[in-house]
């Protein structure tokens, strides 16, 4: 006998899909966002060789679909280099790297937009290269990465979705797993989409608030 | 351990039906989220209260859930309501409205950087609204945010792979076969990953000359 019926298990089924989901998302966007950075920073200093490396990767990540991506990842490595990827592991690597891709190019355009005068005017002072980005470019650049970096962010979340093709338990497959046990299409998927939609909205109010707190210094302060 | 792709060549034909898959999903995805952007474009500058609040609802939450759990809404949920559709149609179905809510973004802030000294010129010629619309804003509209449309569609050719979880064999589909056949899911992906950027670097060529054709008489004033 099929038990078609929603329980209340379904609730903590869905919130465990929830949390495998921001998880996911929150250790990817960080690790992403080093190695983005990381990147943006070899570029800053202009290592030759290496720049060119790393826009033909980036640019590969960027314009492949991640779901190949994640195949690659996931089927490729262990029969190529006979290692063990596991689903999560496979996940949390490619989408690191793909958000790193798109981290990089933000980075790299928010470096861009400071003022050729600023740099020279603080090589002038003596400060070192390193302590130019620090001090001079970095906050600037945030400030200006931000916008971009938060549409970013709420698409990486819709991006994890992708994930339970390769089988990580996360929303969409719990999603899923109850859509085949109940065959209740429309409640299923309207509720597993409104939660998506709940986090993206939330993704973006707190980027906003962050870009507020940002561009506190460049602020209309009144008269 | 090198990579050697000779073992791909008698899979070629069928990777090729894949792409021809793809390539026509995509152009009616194209044609279907254009159609949908203006409408809804149309509905997001309107003067009645009520249309911009539907428009601005549907773009906002298309945008914000995952593009495959919309697919699983359609895919599962149409036969629910009486409506089967095979994987082909849905999948197109689906693009174009996730698409449409992309473009429509796009269109409308074409629509709102048109001057109004046009508009006003094109009602006190006594044109109708409709023929306003149809041979003056859109024209104007379009031609000018081609570039942003391009990486719109873009997207929606990336997109398109998702299609292979509803068991679509369009590229990544068959490439999933060909794994399947041939135990090389390394090569394989690789292949399928340089198969994409490649695609969409010839769609941004693409969109860069029709850019350049129908601006032509601008003289760079858009670049």
């Amino acid at each position: 006998m099929r038990f078609t019926d929603f329980t209340p298990y379904d609730i903590i089924l869905l919130a465990q899909g929830l949390g495998v989901t921001v998880a996911l998302f929150l250790v990817t966007s960080v690790i992403g966002a080093v190695i983005g950075a990381a990147l943006a920073i070899v570029r800053y200093y202009r290592i030759p060789g290496l720049v060119q490396l790393i826009t033909f990767v980036t640019e590969i990540l960027k314009n492949s679909p991640v779901l190949v991506q994640l195949f690659l990842v996931f089927f490729g490595l262990p029969a190529f280099f006979h290692v063990n990827v596991t689903p999560n592991v496979a996940a949390t690597m490619t989408l690191s790297l793909n958000t790193a891709a798109f981290i990089y190019v933000i980075a790299v355009s928010g470096i861009e937009a400071i003022g050729r005068d600023q740099i020279e005017a603080a090589r002038v002072f003596g400060l070192t290269r390193w302590q130019v980005l620090r001090h001079v470019i970095a906050p600037q650049a945030m400030a200006f990465a931000i916008g971009p970096l938060t549409a970013l962010l709420v698409n990486q979340l819709q991006v994890t979705s992708l994930i339970s093709v390769i089988g990580v338990v996360d929303l969409t497959k719990i999603g899923d797993i109850l859509n085949l046990r109940t065959l209740k299409p429309f409640i299923v998927w309207t509720v597993v989409g409104l939660t998506y939609y709940v986090c993206a909205k939330l993704v973006a109010w707190l980027g906003g608030l962050a870009e507020i707190r940002l561009r506190a210094h460049s602020a209309w302060k009144g008269l | 351990m090198g990579i050697d792709l000779s073992f791909i060549a008698p899979e070629l034909g069928y990777l090729g039906q894949g792409a021809l898959l793809t390539l026509e999903v995509c152009v009616y995805a194209v044609i279907g989220s254009l159609i949908m952007g203006a409408l809804v474009a149309l509905a997001r500058t309107s003067a009645s209260r009520a249309l911009r609040v539907i428009a601005y609802v549907y773009v906002d939450l298309f945008r914000n859930v995952p593009f495959i759990v919309q697919l699983f809404f359609f895919y599962y949920g149409l036969p629910v309501i009486g409506i089967y559709l095979d994987a082909f149609p849905t999948g197109v179905l689906a693009l174009s409205i996730a698409g449409g809510a992309f473009a429509s973004d796009v269109i409308r802030s074409g629509i709102l950087a048109i001057d109004t000294g046009i508009l006003e010129a094109a009602e006190v010629s006594g044109l109708s609204r409709r023929v306003i619309f149809m041979k003056i804003v859109l024209p104007i509209a379009l031609r000018t945010s081609i570039r942003p449309l391009g990486s719109v569609f873009i997207n929606l050719v990336l997109t398109s792979s998702i299609l292979s979880t509803i068991t679509l064999n369009e590229l990544t589909g068959s490439a999933r076969i060909v794994v399947s056949d041939t135990f090389r899911p390394f090569e394989v992906y690789v292949v399928l990953l340089v198969v994409y950027a490649a695609l969409t670097y010839l769609i941004s060529i693409a969109i860069s000359l029709l850019h350049r054709r129908l601006n032509r008489d601008l003289g760079g004033a858009v670049s």
